[in-house]
């Protein structure tokens, strides 16, 4: 067993990069599988609202972020345990 | 239909960009101090073009002398030229594998040709590097200068693109005032005259306040301009600046636009809510038969 912390991406250094946006609300709930690419959560930007895939397979045991709180690149989303 | 949060209706989602492939394609570009408008744009397609290893190149920088309310790329007084990125750009293109190099660029009414030969001089480059690789340009409408405009078209690229935006009654209230409805249909009507054989293509972003009637009618405004090939996709709202979405048009709205061009006698029509003038351009030229 290990835990892996899913951050946001980065989409580039670039100064007009995408910076972040607000969480919307939580695919999964605690507890739940998930595998790799699978929808974790959605986040919104300014433009349109983005899911934010599980990089790997395993089971979400923590939820770092709210709905409505805001994210940046970067910030730690969740907790998965990988098996 | 909407989704939890109202914001957006359900067919404005994307997938965050992630992955191996996002990260090399980042890298690469950063190695090269090159532009996207991928990225300039916030573009919600990103992921998924450069997951595919393809970008939209941004020449010229990424500041714009115009300032249009829909547009997300910053505004002001550019930098100096980079002269080396016509090279840098054929680089990229050719590291990706890039088949069909899309290449844009920000206006530049500070330069005396509007940065028409650099321009010119990137398609040159990604060609001769890049024997294969067709190349689509996406221009600004030098102030109707004939001279840009053929030193562009002469370069040899595939495709002309020049984007009418928006319909003739929200032109005043979308675009620069230094742009024009009819100036723009003129750019097209020149690139056509210079290239009889070439593609020339436009695109229109929808959901500003246009009714059907409208955007059927600068649909043939186009067409009547020589331009045969033509992308309509959703206005979105780069950030609090801009104005705000007036309508989020159904999928099934765009596909009967797609279907009236292609009846008006546009030979590639592509419409749908994340379509943006470049995006999947490499269908144009696969979806026609060869030779144009």
């Amino acid at each position: 067993m290990s835990k892996y912390t899913v951050t946001l991406p980065s989409l580039g250094d670039g100064e007009d990069a995408l910076t972040g946006g607000k969480v919307a609300f939580w695919l999964i709930e605690m507890g739940q599988p998930v595998h790799a690419g699978g929808d974790l959560l959605e986040i919104e930007t300014d433009k349109a609202a983005f899911v934010v895939p599980s990089p790997v397979e395993g089971t979400l045991t923590e939820r770092l972020v709210r709905e409505d709180d805001d994210v940046s690149v970067g910030t730690p989303l969740a907790v998965i345990e990988i098996d | 239909m909407q989704s939890t949060t109202g914001r957006f209706p359900d067919w404005i989602r994307r997938q965050w960009p992630s992955g191996e492939v996002h990260q090399e394609v980042k890298n690469l570009l950063e190695g090269l101090n090159l532009h996207t408008v991928c990225q300039s744009a916030h573009c919600p397609n990103q992921g998924e073009c450069w997951s595919r290893r393809t970008a939209t190149f941004l020449v010229l920088g990424n500041i714009c002398t115009r300032s249009c309310a829909f547009c997300g790329v910053s505004h002001g007084q550019p930098g100096p030229v980079d002269e080396r990125e016509p090279e840098n750009v054929a680089e990229a293109v050719a590291r990706l594998g890039i088949r069909h190099a899309v290449v844009t660029s920000v206006t530049r009414d500070d330069l005396d040709d509007g940065g028409a030969r650099h321009i010119a001089r990137t398609v040159t480059f990604v060609k001769e590097k890049n024997g294969e690789t067709t190349v689509e340009v996406l221009v600004p409408d030098f102030c109707g200068d004939v001279n840009a405009i053929a030193c562009v078209v002469t370069s040899g690229p595939e495709v002309f693109g020049h984007n009418i935006e928006t319909v003739e009654r929200l032109h005043p209230r979308l675009r620069d005032k230094r742009y024009s409805y009819q100036r723009s249909l003129e750019v097209l009507r020149v690139a056509r005259g210079l290239k009889p054989d070439g593609y020339v293509k436009s695109a229109l972003i929808l959901g500003c306040g246009e009714t059907e009637t409208d955007v059927l009618g600068t649909l043939n405004d186009l067409r009547s301009a020589g331009c045969d090939a033509v992308a309509m996709g959703q206005y979105l709202r780069p950030g609090p600046g801009n104005g705000p979405v007036a309508e989020f048009v159904t999928p099934d709205q765009f596909k009967r636009y797609e279907q009236a061009a292609r009846e008006m006698g546009f030979a590639f029509a592509v419409a749908g809510p994340f379509v943006r003038s470049s995006y999947r351009s490499e269908d144009l030229l696969a979806a026609l038969p060869a030779g144009k």
